[in-house]
């Protein structure tokens, strides 16, 4: 098998992130905040909110909060703000953990105002600031297309955010891990990070940083171990971690984020640019294939493609059964650059690496490919 | 050749409003009941020359795919209408059936 769907799950994952879960299940749970069992013990929590911040460029590590994934740090950062929709302005690039809590959280609900990308999934910032309206309040960006693989200018946006006066939230979980990311120097007031991908994290772990000093509610409340006595928090003062947290992805997320700190995420970005820049000249080649983006503009490990003559999901069904390569078909939960990439409503086959997939895996990814050209064309 | 179980597919296909089944078979899909397909869909393809030929057939209200040589096929049914499921599978358990006649 070849996995090439990194951009769902990363997988493998590292050695040490699956011992690093196989330990922390054989250790004696420590309380979060209460009888710790063994002061020598690092927190694991506090561990790899450290990791993290040094990784994200968050300064106020304390003010990082885990969740089961982006899905719902979103939720909850989008539903804490209480901005309304219709005051939040997105790209056409969003994923549905943006668009759907803005359509759906009772207190918030409405349309978005939406700014396009172009064919490659570029926002371009000039653009976007025509679309800020004198009541905007708050502006979410995805850092990287989960469709395909461009990069915003994540700098210049937040710039623009703070010149408006807009509350800016950065979607980072296409690429933390494996594109440097400076949360704190893009100005950004809130981010959301998933575990599972490129911070090589398991599935059901993530979370999101929300800058102190705004107005932010839970979405949650309940026991924490600190201040039981306390039933009505007051003057606005929350807590954000009710109920148990999930251990045994804070400890594979410090794992990964160890690892990717080790290694250096600029590394780890050249060499994924290198194997994705092969797959963009190999592919560019085949008359009978539609790329939507190139190496130069598409910087992400992850590229869309579709065949002449075949639906998306088509072809991935015949690259997983007949050559045993997982890819992923469809609109990829963010519908809405389909129309910018005019890919419609069968959507596009995504490939996605990690720095785990060897050269050889993208060779026979290539030659399977170039096979299901001329048999379709 | 027997259909001995249909599940409900992992790939649910539910984001563009169809369901998909995998339908499993006792015995790897021959050429000749990919081809006894051709006549149930409004367009049928096959890509023969691929290692691994890959069929698809399409109706108004399902689909259905597969790869010759495997023991399962998929059909996806357009959610307004679930009734489609068992009245194809039933055609297309006639068609195994069938097939191994027809051997």
């Amino acid at each position: 098998m070849i996995y090439l769907n990194n951009a769902a799950t990363t997988y493998p994952k590292p050695q040490c992130v699956q011992e690093a879960c196989n330990n922390f299940l054989q250790q004696p749970p420590t309380g979060q905040f209460r009888s710790a069992f063994d002061e020598s013990v690092p927190d694991i929590f506090t561990e790899c909110r450290k990791k993290l911040g040094r990784l994200l460029g968050i300064k106020e590590q304390k003010r990082i909060f885990f969740t089961s994934g982006a899905t719902e740090a979103l939720n909850k950062i989008l539903y804490g703000l209480g901005i309304p929709a219709s005051r939040t302005i997105v790209t056409a690039t969003e994923h549905n953990s943006v668009l759907r809590p803005l359509y759906n959280i009772p207190s918030i609900q409405g349309t978005p105002v939406i700014v396009p990308c172009d064919r490659n999934g570029k926002v371009h910032p000039e653009e976007l600031e025509r679309y800020i309206k004198t009541d905007s309040r708050a502006l979410v960006v995805n850092h990287c297309s989960n469709v395909t693989g461009c990069i915003q200018d994540m700098e210049q946006i937040g710039s623009i955010a703070k010149k408006h006066h807009l509350l800016f939230i950065a979607d980072i979980s296409q690429s933390a891990g494996c594109i440097p990311v400076d949360v704190d120097g893009w100005m950004a007031d809130a981010a959301a990070f998933t575990g599972h991908k490129s911070l090589y994290g398991i599935q059901g772990s993530g979370g999101y940083y929300i800058r102190d000093g705004i107005s932010f509610r839970p979405m949650l409340f309940g026991g924490n171990g600190k201040d039981s006595s306390t039933l009505l928090y007051n003057q606005n003062i929350y807590e954000y971690d009710a109920g148990t947290q999930n251990g045994v992805g804070a400890a594979a997320l410090d794992a990964g984020t160890g690892y990717l700190l080790e290694k250096g995420v600029a590394h780890v970005q050249k060499e994924e640019q290198e194997k994705m820049r092969y797959l963009y000249e190999e592919l560019s080649r085949m008359e009978t294939l539609i790329l939507y983006g190139s190496a130069e503009e598409n910087r992400g490990p992850v590229l869309s493609f579709n065949l002449k003559g075949l639906k998306a999901a088509d072809t991935a069904y015949i690259l997983q059964n007949s050559y045993g390569i997982v890819s992923r078909a469809g609109l990829h939960c963010a519908p809405l650059i389909h129309s910018c990439l005019e890919t419609g409503r069968h959507g596009s086959v995504r490939i996605s690496i990690s720095e785990q997939n060897t050269w050889k895996e993208l060779e026979q990814f290539v030659s399977a490919v170039w096979e299901i050209c001329r048999a379709a064309g | 050749m027997k259909m001995i179980e249909v599940t409900e597919s992992r790939e649910r296909c539910a984001e563009a409003g169809w369901f998909a089944y995998d339908m499993i078979f006792d015995e790897p899909m021959e050429k000749t009941f990919i081809r006894s397909l051709e006549t149930i869909g409004e367009s049928f393809v096959f890509l023969e020359m691929l290692k691994a030929p890959f069929f698809k057939l399409e109706a108004e209200h399902y689909m259905i795919k597969g790869v010759q040589g495997e023991r399962f096929l998929r059909m996806a049914v357009h959610g307004d209408y679930p009734e489609e499921l068992e009245r194809v599978k039933g055609i297309l358990e006639n068609k195994a059936e069938g097939d191994k006649m027809n051997q």
